[in-house]
């Protein structure tokens, strides 16, 4: 079968959902700027304000405008996500693929190492980490991707395997094709529905260990971060700041992931032509 | 042909030549015919049969040179009143064309006197008492004697013709067409009365025919005459069960007989003359370089005499112990197989006999454990892209072996990408180009088409396409068809024949079946447990199999009968890979089976690995 990313996304009514609230997401993230009516930064004398017409969603702590820093705090969440997922693919391909494809040793190796790492809980890692350095938004998105890589990686060793012994694929070989020719034509473009998976997947488990961290308070101060404002603002739980503080803040973090969960959902059904034959009797 | 020209020839050709005005119709022929022999002379008309005999008794029109030696005496040179003495009284023809050949005025009776009383070897009386005679050797029905030719059949014709030839008590008969445009019956009636009168009075026989029926029941020896040219001479037998000339193994796909099992196939092109080079180079599929500039000399080759400068039909590949094993299986044990040019060999077995593997050997998916591959009789060390122009692959499923990302267009061209081939417009042109001649269509709308779009036929024919577009010498097809139903199956394995005629591409069939296997392959080898204990040519295995796993392999094959098959019992459950692998299965199985394992052993044309049939013999 022949998948076509956003046919399929526009089919399936998760799919359209998960795509709408990204977009929304997306949206806010790139023009938050002309959006927001205050510098998320800047402090002011006003605090724990209740919403008004001049800030919608009141004031935290030290006068800022919260809803200045929701608008904001989608941009460093996507730019967690897009970062994980695309670091975190890199690594699964690079090191799945030639797992499988150079084999012997090389390949019984990797497994190990990966058998290893898949058992460490790299939430502690993290944690006992930043217990020395307070990591940014980059070293983040490294930390997380150099401890998840594991079980992409596992996944697309086994895919490409199988995809060595596919028909087609000997039947380049029968043509006199070399290695480089049936990586570059063959393989990879067979293995792209996988790793749009796993590139949703690590972004979704990205976007949620970044907010529980900050959550934690294991976050860059200065970043505006959803997880963060969480964490701040349940410093104030007593007083009824949640209302307007805590909730936004926990929808707009719910909404993010909701909508790579449904695009995921989505287009694993496409994926898994069994799912998608269920699918398609339904429709009749 | 040189040897046994000693004082017994009754005739010799030498460098005989015949021109009929600028056109030479015979070329160099040397042939040799002793007393009672029977010599026939096949092949296509416009071959130059008739003009070969017609100079032989005299009667050519055109320019004959060279020389008939004839008891000795050159008749090239006679004078017509010599020939009087020769012609009729010591050779004698049957003339073809029974139509024209008798005087619609005279009584059949008065026809056969006729010879007799010209030649003065008796008076009227005489004549018609030893035409009477004739007639009655021939099974002419007395109350026929008197009728005219236009009131008998054709087969009476041709018996009164026989009985002219007859009439002089010749030394040669030459029969021209004897059993053309007879039937069936008549035609066994009069190859019967031919043999029994040749033989009672020990006539020396040329037989000019396209009848290989004829020729085989009535000539000892010979001779395929092409273009004017005999391009193979040798025993009759030999050269019928094991054709060694491209152009005789043609004419015998092209003759429908009970014997054979193949599919019948014709030869491409059509009868030119050549002045250079071999004459049948035009229409040969494993013509060269030299074939073109130099007519082939007939050479002493293996028992017979062929003219050909690549000796015959080459063996295109040969495997010669090749062994694959995994771990402690052995998927294939040391098998040797030859696979000439040309022809199809079918590769039977059931699944997990090695078939696939083997397949897979010579295409190097696989690397062989043991043994030697050969293609055009170089030993295949490492392939390299040259490896895969001529040798390409059919896979078994159509829809798994074109991937699914590439359309018709990209699927077919992807062999030329990757060989180079060619700029992008050539490239999209030869894919058109063989789209056609496979019978798909070339319009835009299907190459952009993918394959989940496609029929299972068409995507089989897509990977048709796709393995031909290299123009590959050998096609080893793994169960091209077992995905198809019948009718589309049907249509793959003409397609596949079609293109083994024009080509000449040699093909390794695999299949299980053997129903399907016997109507387009040559020959058939039948794989069991990774060994061949069976090879041989089709229909030979298929009317006389000699190991036991063949004979239940060909009582499984479908029938349309009613009948509800029998299945072969086990009748052990030892089986512990020392002996035959089919040693519990097997009903005529002996303690040796179990114990020894069997070698291909070679009996007449047919090999079989099994120890009762090697035994018995």
């Amino acid at each position: 079968m022949h998948i076509n990313y956003w046919n399929e996304l526009t089919r399936n009514n998760f799919g359209k959902l998960g795509l709408a609230m990204l977009c929304l997401v997306l949206f806010i993230a790139l023009f938050a700027p002309f959006l927001a009516s205050y510098d998320p930064d800047e402090p002011s004398h006003s605090i724990l304000m209740s919403p008004s017409f001049e800030h919608w969603l009141g004031t935290n702590d030290i006068g800022q405008d919260i809803w200045s820093r929701l608008l904001c705090g989608a941009k460093n969440t996507l730019l967690v996500a897009l970062g994980v997922g695309v670091f975190t693919t890199l690594l699964s391909t690079v090191i799945g693929a030639s797992a499988a494809l150079v084999g012997g040793l090389y390949d019984r190796i990797l497994m190990r190492l990966i058998d290893a790492l898949i058992v460490i809980p790299a939430f502690i890692v993290i944690i006992l980490v930043a217990a020395y350095v307070l990591p940014n938004v980059w070293t983040l998105i490294f930390l997380i991707s150099v401890l998840t890589w594991q079980g992409g990686a596992r996944l697309v060793r086994a895919q490409t395997l199988s995809l060595k012994e596919r028909m087609s694929v000997y039947a380049a070989r029968t043509f006199g094709a070399n290695k480089r020719y049936i990586i570059i034509r063959h393989i990879i473009p067979n293995l792209s529905p996988i790793l749009f998976a796993i590139f949703v997947h690590s972004a979704t488990r990205g976007v949620f260990m970044e907010a529980g961290l900050a959550f934690l308070g294991i976050a860059d101060i200065s970043t505006v971060s959803w997880g963060l404002m969480m964490h701040h603002a349940l410093r104030f739980y007593y007083l009824d700041v949640w209302k307007w503080w805590l909730i936004p803040t926990g929808l707009a973090l719910s909404v993010t992931i909701m909508a790579l969960v449904f695009i995921g959902h989505a287009l694993e059904t496409a994926m898994d032509p069994r799912l998608w034959e269920m699918e398609q009797e339904d429709w009749q | 042909m040189g040897d046994g020209a000693g004082r017994l020839a009754m005739i010799e050709l030498r460098e005989l030549e015949v021109m009929y005005g600028k056109r030479r119709v015979l070329h160099g022929i040397n042939l040799t015919l002793k007393r009672g022999e029977s010599l026939s002379i096949v092949g296509e008309s416009g071959g130059g049969k008739t003009t070969l005999g017609l100079s032989i008794i005299g009667l050519v029109e055109g320019t004959v040179r060279g020389e008939i030696l004839f008891d000795g005496k050159n008749l090239v040179a006679l004078a017509e009143k010599e020939w009087k003495a020769i012609r009729w009284n010591r050779i004698a023809m049957v003339f073809q064309n029974v139509e024209n050949a008798l005087n619609p005025l005279y009584t059949v009776l008065d026809q056969v006197s006729e010879p007799i009383v010209v030649h003065k070897l008796g008076d009227r009386n005489e004549a018609t008492r030893r035409a009477g005679e004739l007639l009655n050797r021939v099974n002419l029905p007395e109350g026929r004697f008197y009728a005219y030719p236009h009131q008998l059949s054709g087969g009476e014709k041709q018996r009164v013709l026989i009985a002219m030839a007859l009439a002089n008590d010749p030394d040669l008969i030459i029969m021209d067409e004897p059993t053309t445009a007879l039937d069936a019956l008549t035609k066994v009636e009069l190859i019967n009365l031919m043999h029994t009168v040749c033989k009672e009075r020990e006539l020396t026989i040329l037989l000019l025919t396209h009848d290989f029926y004829a020729a085989s029941t009535l000539s000892d020896r010979m001779a395929v005459l092409y273009a004017g040219t005999i391009v193979e001479f040798g025993s009759t037998p030999a050269l019928l069960s094991n054709p060694r000339h491209p152009y005789t193994r043609g004419l015998l796909r092209c003759y429908p007989s009970m014997t054979t099992t193949k599919d019948l196939q014709g030869i491409k092109g059509r009868i030119e003359f050549f002045d250079v080079g071999c004459p049948f180079h035009p229409r040969c599929t494993q013509s060269i370089g030299i074939c073109r500039e130099k007519a082939p000399r007939l050479e002493k080759n293996d028992g017979r005499f062929i003219a050909c400068h690549r000796g015959g039909i080459i063996p295109l590949l040969e495997l010669r112990d090749l062994s694959k094993s995994f771990d402690s299986l052995k998927a294939v044990d040391s098998i040797d197989l030859t696979l000439y040019e040309g022809e199809t060999l079918a590769l039977v077995g059931e699944s997990g006999s090695g078939k696939t593997t083997t397949a897979k050997l010579i295409m190097g998916i696989f690397e062989a454990t043991e043994g030697r591959i050969y293609l055009e009789g170089k030993q295949i060390l490492g392939r390299d892209k040259s490896f895969y122009q001529r040798v390409q692959m059919i896979f078994q499923n159509p829809m798994e072996s074109l991937s699914h990302r590439l359309s018709v267009l990209e699927a077919v061209r992807e062999p030329l990408d990757v060989q180079k081939l060619g700029n992008r417009e050539q490239r999209e042109s030869m894919v058109r180009q063989i789209l056609d001649e496979v019978e798909l269509p070339s319009s835009e709308t299907f190459l952009n088409k993918y394959p989940h779009q496609l029929s299972q036929g068409e995507a089989q024919r897509v990977g048709i396409a796709r393995a031909l577009i290299l123009n590959p010498k050998l096609l080893i097809a793994d169960e091209p068809t077992s995905a198809l139903d019948a009718s589309t199956q049907a249509k793959v394995v003409k397609l596949l024949l079609n293109l083994q005629e024009k080509r000449g591409i040699s093909m390794l069939f695999i299949t299980h079946n053997l129903a399907l296997a016997r109507k387009i392959s040559d020959r058939l080898a039948v794989m069991l447990n990774g060994i061949i204990v069976e090879e041989g040519p089709s229909n030979e295995i298929v009317s006389s199999p000699l190991h036991p796993y063949t004979e239940d392999l060909l009582k499984a094959a479908p029938t349309l009968s009613s009948r509800v098959p029998t299945v072969p019992e086990r009748t052990s459950e030892r089986n512990d890979g020392t002996g035959c692998p089919y040693a519990n299965r097997c009903n005529k199985v002996t303690e040796v089976c179990f114990n020894e394992k069997q070698r291909l052993s070679s009996l007449s044309t047919h090999k079989v690995a099994c120890m009762l049939c090697t035994a018995t013999d």
